[in-house]
């Protein structure tokens, strides 16, 4: 045991965690020339396209170190997302040691704090790894004060490397060696094993990734789930590296995977702990907990004969997504549909671009909200994820919306604007705290204002510098209202909006403007009303399109007249008609696009 | 039509493969109930060459760039004939009802030709005896004699692109006659035929309303017996589509045409048809005809056909080039490509066209001219009927007001 090392990596995004663990692989021999491909733990497309960890994966690797010894690492790779934080650090805690990678031009953002906060937290040994050292514009010297300044753990000695150009890479990996230590359990205690990720395979149902604590796990073994109760039997044992390969045990200290023929993933959790059935551990191991979807959307078929296809679809996503929640609803202006919890925002758009990618489904999404909590005038208390589902106001004594603690760090030329943008969205400032070059802002912010478009407008007024992390902190009472649209004078169900009421009438007469910019003219006039309970307190108006005719026809070439008809018709396909009116997908997004005050 | 038909059809393919390339599939054309009288038959003549293309053109034409003269008259002229011989077994029998010469710019060509084509069609197809003959004229291109010449050929009618009577406007069309120009040469055919149709645009780049009813007034005055007005539209792959010219917004655009509707109207020009206009008895029989999804055979480069059978309805093209089409024509080619129109196609080819007239057409037409029964588009007129874009009355089908504005939207219905 004296000989494995069990880390992972933590980086922001871009800074190049992925290859420097492709970087790893391919020193430790894990896969030939051949089977290399840029970034091979990022398995989706999506990941791959979009620079991301979606899912943790991982790779046992074989490594002869400079004092002649073999070592066995095994390499936890980490989703690099604020909204899979909970991810995060589950793998951390199966491992020892923390490599931070962090930019050597860019310098630390939000995330790496975050993120190596919570390996502090666990116990994890951090190391700082400096990368894209071969940049024009990196400066170590400067990052390296950075994160003793941000962070405030130790850089003097932190490894300089290029994933790119493979330079330093060795020495990360000595780093490890000496520095992470070796773990510790005991083999023959009673089976403690830690359920790292999970998904679903199509031949093999359920694998789980898991590191073992205690004990050993053997196949023929009959094992429980802890969290659930629910017992399996072990039918393969194996690790990754990264291709998988069975073994005939797993023990205290390794990493692997179990195969035990769990049909659900649900049944399968992120955090809960694998014990024997016939040898229980008597405690589970600590941190196992619900992850809560944050957001919600409606997802809604453009065509309503695609409803089924879509419950199918999210079916198949869910079967690799425990996290992604769905259940059917009603809308009068969409008509059958889904209402979805997320984890995030990246995760709202990573199901949205799958459902229209793998799936081929054409959605219309409703703008993102949150879960709100009421107090009903006869004290019962209940949450709704739907803005239209609001109560009678007479029946509601209290409405509370979740609080979100952010923290933001950002060069110092961009703390104004940053500022200007959190109060714009109700932020309570808490605290500010100048670390070098970088400043760190934390606010209490509504999550509901968080779900809009916080975080592009961050990048807008940061450039891009910014980062941020967020943590929920409390459903808290609020002066909230419910915003209604009225299309033509019928309520569209599918574009209310729970708001602030103070700034209610500055949001509703902005969305219905957006509205009127969205909506193509049609052969009447369309009227585009705000209203919050009775009070109608915005009006505008797409006026009727004059005509539409081909001025000349004489026998001639029909097809050219024909296709112009059929390319109008196609694109009022593409639009969902609410009474007379169409409405194209991009007007239900029309909150997103209106500007603070 | 019968499977053994088809592979009649495929087998001349095979053997022809110039003359027919395009077979519809079996489903399309299965069950055509059967035509028990070919539908009226027009004759429409191309004549591809134009002193210079204007931008906002989208016909079949070619700049002649050297002038009358060296165009290659005799040569496309054989071409016609040759072209007409081989397609009169198609329509053998039938009576053309009128012809039409368009362009490009037919009056480019000289009268001595003109009398040449119409010539042999008397003498290759039984041509109506009272047929109206109309030719399309520039007024840029116009002489005095040139026009009595076309009616000793035999031409009845003369249409003229006029456009615009301003001279500003011309010039941003690309025209290549003045106001002065327009004027002379209408009333110059005015003095020679009865009937004149004059063809002018409005929603012209920065024109403005009362510019357009000045135009409108104008074209009034002169007193021609048939107006086309149209709204300027900015066709793909025309100059004007690739930098579009800054044009009057919807709103006012939609004003000149209200304006010039009832401008017109209350002159004697009744609406008959979207962009059509004209005194009681002069409507354009040879429009019509398409409107009323009648049949026609079209000779010279580019022109289409549209020709019914005891079985099924075809559409044919000829090649568009009119060096390819002389050659192909002369070498007894003409046919470039010839399709049946399927079933499901017919029921919004039909509508597309009829439902222009302002009066619509008889509810039979639609059986007697597509051999379909009007069953087949209840669905496509119930759902138009509820949007009030379409009414049934006295035995007509039409389009209300409302669907005369939308009539995109109207015809929407019945594709598919």
């Amino acid at each position: 045991m004296k000989n494995i090392r069990n880390f992972s990596i933590i980086a922001h995004i871009d800074h190049g965690k992925s290859t420097l663990a492709d970087r790893i692989i391919h020193m430790c021999g894990g896969l030939a020339d051949r089977e290399m491909e840029a970034q091979v733990l990022d398995s989706m497309d999506i990941e791959r396209e979009r620079g991301i960890t979606i899912k943790a994966q991982t790779a046992a690797l074989e490594y002869k170190a400079d004092d002649g010894q073999i070592y066995h690492l095994n390499l936890i790779d980490t989703p690099g997302h604020v909204d899979f934080s909970y991810e995060v650090s589950r793998s951390l805690s199966a491992c020892e040691g923390a490599l931070l990678v962090v930019d050597a031009s860019q310098g630390v953002e939000a995330q790496s704090v975050a993120n190596c906060y919570t390996a502090l937290d666990l116990g994890v040994e951090v190391t700082a790894v400096l990368n894209k050292i071969d940049l024009p514009s990196a400066d170590p010297d400067r990052v390296i004060q950075e994160i003793e300044d941000v962070i405030g753990v130790d850089a003097s000695e932190a490894v300089r490397c290029s994933a790119k150009t493979g330079v330093g890479v060795r020495d990360v990996l000595e780093a490890v060696i000496a520095k992470v230590p070796p773990p510790v359990g005991d083999a023959t205690k009673p089976l403690k094993a830690l359920v790292i990720d999970a998904w679903f395979d199509n031949y093999v149902g359920v694998v789980m990734l898991v590191r073992v604590m205690d004990g050993t796990l053997k196949p023929k073994d009959k094992i429980r789930l802890m969290a659930t109760g629910s017992e399996h039997l072990c039918e393969q044992v194996g690790v990754f590296t990264p291709k998988s390969l069975q073994k005939t045990s797993l023990s205290a200290g390794e990493v692997g995977f179990v195969i035990a023929g769990i049909k659900e993933l649900a049944a399968a959790k992120v955090g809960d702990t694998v014990t024997l059935a016939g040898k229980p551990a008597t405690e589970p191991l600590a941190g196992f907990k619900e992850v809560k979807p944050q957001v919600f959307a409606g997802l809604y078929p453009v065509e309503s004969n695609q409803f089924e296809a879509l419950r199918t679809a999210l079916e198949k996503l869910s079967l690799n997504d425990a996290s992604l929640l769905f259940e059917a609803e009603n809308s009068t202006a969409l008509g059958f549909g889904f209402r979805c919890g997320f984890l995030g925002l990246l995760h709202m758009e990573i199901v949205q671009e799958r459902l229209e990618r793998e799936y081929d489904m054409d959605l219309i999404t409703t703008a993102p909200t949150v879960v709100y909590e009421l107090l009903l005038k006869n004290g019962e208390v209940v949450q709704i994820e739907n803005p239209s589902r609001l109560p009678e106001p007479s029946r509601i004594e209290e409405i509370r919306e979740p609080m979100i603690v952010v923290n933001l760090l950002m060069p110092q030329d961009y703390v104004g604007p940053v500022m200007t943008l959190c109060n714009g969205k109700r932020g309570i400032q808490r605290n500010m705290q100048y670390m070098g070059r970088q400043v760190m802002l934390s606010y209490e912010m509504p999550l509901n204002e968080v779900v809009l478009d916080f975080f592009d407008r961050l990048k807008s007024v940061s450039r891009g510098y910014a980062s941020m992390d967020y943590e929920f902190l409390e459903f808290r009472a609020a002066d909230l209202v419910k915003l209604d649209i009225m299309v033509n004078g019928e309520r569209v169900d599918a574009l209310s909006l729970i708001v602030h009421r103070s700034n209610s009438v500055y949001r509703g007469r902005e969305v219905a403007a957006k509205m009127r910019e969205l909506i193509p003219r049609q052969m009447f006039d369309v009227a585009i009303q705000a209203s919050i309970g009775a009070n109608i307190i915005a009006r505008e108006t797409v006026k009727a399109m004059r005509k539409n005719v081909i001025a000349k026809c004489y026998g001639g070439d029909i097809t050219r007249k024909r296709k112009l008809l059929e390319k109008q018709k196609e694109g009022k396909k593409r639009m969902k008609q609410v009474g007379s009116v169409e409405i194209p997908q991009e007007a239900f997004l029309a909150i997103l696009r209106v500007e603070d005050k | 039509m019968t499977i053994k038909k088809i592979i009649e059809i495929k087998a001349a393919a095979e053997f022809k493969p110039q003359s027919i390339n395009t077979v519809a599939p079996l489903a399309g054309a299965a069950t055509l109930s059967g035509l028990s009288n070919p539908p009226p038959l027009a004759l429409y003549i191309h004549i591809p060459w134009c002193v210079q293309k204007c931008p906002y053109c989208d016909f079949n034409s070619h700049e002649s760039k050297h002038k009358n003269g060296e165009l290659p008259e005799a040569t496309y002229v054989e071409a016609l004939i040759k072209d007409l011989e081989l397609a009169t077994p198609k329509v053998w029998g039938r009576k053309i009802k009128s012809v039409f010469f368009g362009g490009g710019t037919p009056s480019l060509f000289s009268p001595a030709a003109i009398d040449t084509i119409l010539s042999q069609v008397r003498a290759l197809t039984p041509l109506e005896y009272d047929a109206e003959i109309t030719l399309e004229a520039n007024p840029g291109t116009v002489d005095i004699a040139n026009f009595a010449g076309y009616k000793q050929a035999g031409v009845n009618r003369l249409s003229l692109g006029i456009q615009s009577f301003n001279a500003g406007y011309l010039k941003a069309l690309g025209r290549i006659h003045d106001d002065k120009q327009a004027i002379k040469a209408a009333e110059l055919a005015l003095a020679t035929f009865d009937r004149v149709n004059l063809d002018v645009m409005y929603g012209l780049p920065q024109q403005s309303l009362a510019d357009a009813l000045a135009d409108a007034k104008q074209a009034v005055m002169l007193n021609p017996d048939h107006l086309s007005f149209y709204h300027l539209t900015l066709e793909p792959n025309t100059p004007f589509y690739h930098t579009p010219p800054s044009l009057p917004d919807d709103d006012t655009s939609a004003e000149m045409q209200v304006e010039i509707e009832n401008f017109l109207a209350q002159h004697g020009y009744e609406h008959y048809e979207t962009s059509a206009f004209a005194k009681k008895g002069s409507q354009a029989r040879h429009n019509l005809n398409y409107w009323q999804f009648g049949d026609y055979l079209g000779i010279g480069a580019g022109a289409h056909s549209k020709l019914s059978y005891h079985d099924k309805i075809t559409r044919e093209t000829r090649p568009k080039h009119p060096k390819a089409y002389m050659e192909q024509a002369l070498q007894g080619n003409a046919v470039e490509r010839e399709s049946i129109v399927s079933q499901d196609a017919l029921g919004f080819e039909f509508m597309m066209n009829a439902l222009r007239l302002i009066d619509g057409v008889p509810l039979t037409l639609f059986q007697q001219h597509t051999g379909l029964s009007l069953i087949t588009l209840e669905p496509a007129i119930r759902e138009a009927q509820q949007k009030k874009l379409l009414v049934i009355e006295n035995g007509y089908i039409k389009p209300t007001l409302l669907g005369q504005r939308y009539l995109n939207e109207l015809l929407q219905f019945f594709l598919d």
